[in-house]
């Protein structure tokens, strides 16, 4: 964790510094020991739609762009969409009740 | 940090001198320092720091009213404790009055004389926002709920596409394609609400209470524009915000002529709309106005649903959101549900009114200022629940929900954390 600026709930400060060595290390503190092919389809589109939107995708989008259903997604991220996955993918955190 | 613009000040410093709110003054004069409230407190209880007690957070806003407000105060400040509202008093009060209470309101329960603790650390809230002190994160989650209507900023047909995604969903479990989650229909007995995170990331939920209207044969909708049950301006302190907050979801009912308001699965928000809204609005509300717990209560009890407990037979154990429990009167309520819909319920120790919060109320979910504190007074609830040895965690609300969720990761509890809809859902007999 030290070796990246984080926030209080440890998600990226700049989320321009993010690449797969940030992705792998916050994967590896939510107890993800290997990112599979899986687990970047989700965060391959999480991060596009950043990039594009300024913010996270819906999980629907998630679903529809990975072809993955909502069961997996919540098995690939233990900590869910928005504290799993979207800190993997280098997000800064989601407003709201999460 | 930066000098407090003296404009904003004294709009700080007139919510404590107006002689008309009689709580505020017997309140604010009323501790006389027994020291009951530390231990009942999640901060005082996990880091043993004297700045922690309850009745610290009273002083900091009683010494400032003294300090302005008594003749002692004005004249002789340090005789009697008062204090200046200056910068570092401010920062004190950031640090004590958002980022070291959750407003679980257990101090005041346990309050010898009955001091309405949570009553004066809101009040110092509405002081820090008139001086623009709010913490950023939490500040942000309001801005997006006044600019959008939703506190993710979440577009409108992204959340139509949900709920849509959603009705094929229900469509396919229950196999009738007749079974809809309407949107935006006029004229119904309900109008139903959300927590934005559920259609943005769990929204399951969502489908769980459809279906349980599916079962009551219910005319419910939602709205595609303020379906918000949340209101995080009765947290950040800002009552302008928190009442224009209020006042569209009111304005939402009327426009579709929703007979019923019912507030979905969140504690600070039915506590927000049901208990603070008519002093946001100026005046009680037009219609009915309920929690989702109730009306699933009202189900079982008339016939409309009927439900089969042994579908639910893991162990499960309840946590009791401080704002539906201990400060919304649901204790009889949400057990009488949860009884008909599981059949091995565990309660944790403490429980009911006098439970510990999950520790992510008050609005400390939302604030990243203040996560490791978050989540070190959190494993007073991740004991309880271990201890339980339940499997599966109820609880009426989605911010509870998000904070156990990540207790469970942290402190490894290895359970499944449910809301009452999903629970309930599961024991429908269709």
């Amino acid at each position: 964790m030290a070796q990246y600026e984080v926030d209080g709930d440890g998600f990226l400060k700049d989320p321009d510094i993010w690449n797969a060595t940030v992705a792998e290390t916050f994967a590896q503190e939510d107890g993800i020991s290997e990112l599979t092919e899986d687990h970047w389809k989700v965060i391959d589109v999480i991060r596009e739609h950043y990039l594009e939107n300024g913010n996270a995708p819906m999980v629907r989008k998630i679903c529809k762009s990975t072809g993955l259903k909502l069961k997996d997604i919540y098995d690939l991220f233990p900590l869910g969409p928005a504290r799993g996955a979207c800190r993997v993918a280098g997000l800064p955190k989601p407003d709201g009740c999460v | 940090m930066k000098p407090i613009d003296p404009v904003k000040r004294e709009k700080a410093l007139a919510l404590l001198a107006s002689t008309s709110d009689s709580k505020l003054l017997t309140h604010l004069n009323s501790c006389v320092r027994c020291g009951l409230c530390a231990i009942s407190c999640m901060y005082y209880d996990t880091f043993h720091e004297a700045k922690y007690i309850p009745a610290v957070k009273v002083d900091i806003v009683a010494s400032i009213y003294k300090r302005y407000n008594t003749f002692l105060g004005k004249h002789a400040p340090k005789l009697v404790n008062a204090r200046p509202l200056n910068e570092e008093t401010a920062e004190e009060m950031v640090d004590l009055l958002f980022g070291s209470c959750t407003m679980c309101g257990r101090c005041v329960t346990h309050c010898s004389i009955g001091v309405d603790i949570s009553y004066l650390v809101h009040k110092g809230r509405e002081m820090l926002a008139e001086m623009g002190m709010v913490p950023a994160s939490l500040q942000s989650t309001v801005d997006a709920a006044v600019q959008t209507g939703n506190n993710m900023a979440i577009p409108v047909e992204e959340y139509t596409d949900t709920i849509e995604w959603m009705e094929e969903e229900l469509q396919d479990e229950v196999e009738d394609e007749n079974a809809r989650i309407p949107l935006d229909e006029t004229d119904c007995n309900i109008f139903y609400t959300l927590n934005p995170r559920e259609p943005k990331f769990f929204p399951l939920s969502i489908k769980a209470m459809a279906k349980i209207f599916y079962a009551a044969k219910e005319s419910w909708t939602l709205s595609s524009k303020y379906y918000d049950v949340t209101n995080y301006g009765y947290f950040n302190g800002n009552t302008a915000e928190a009442t224009l907050i209020a006042r569209n979801l009111h304005d939402e009912v009327l426009r579709l002529k929703g007979k019923r308001l019912i507030l979905g699965e969140c504690g600070h928000g039915s506590y927000a709309n049901r208990w603070e809204g008519p002093n946001y609005l100026g005046h009680s509300y037009e219609f009915d106005m309920i929690t989702a717990v109730e009306l699933i209560k009202e189900y079982i009890d008339s016939g409309r649903i009927r439900l089969d407990k042994s579908l639910n037979s893991e162990p499960v154990t309840i946590h009791d959101p401080c704002n539906l429990i201990r400060n919304g009167g649901l204790f009889k309520t949400l057990r009488y549900v949860l009884h008909a819909s599981c059949s091995n319920i565990i309660e944790m120790d403490p429980y009911g009114n006098d439970n510990h919060c999950c520790g992510g109320g008050g609005g400390q979910l939302a604030m990243s200022e203040y996560n490791e504190r978050r989540l070190g007074i959190g494993k007073i609830k991740a004991d309880q629940i271990s201890k339980s040895s339940a499997k599966i965690v109820i609880t009426p609300c989605h911010n509870c929900v998000d904070q156990l969720l990540q207790l469970n990761h942290t402190y490894k509890l290895n359970v499944k954390i449910m809301t009452v809809a999903e629970i309930v859902a599961n024991a429908l007999i269709l």
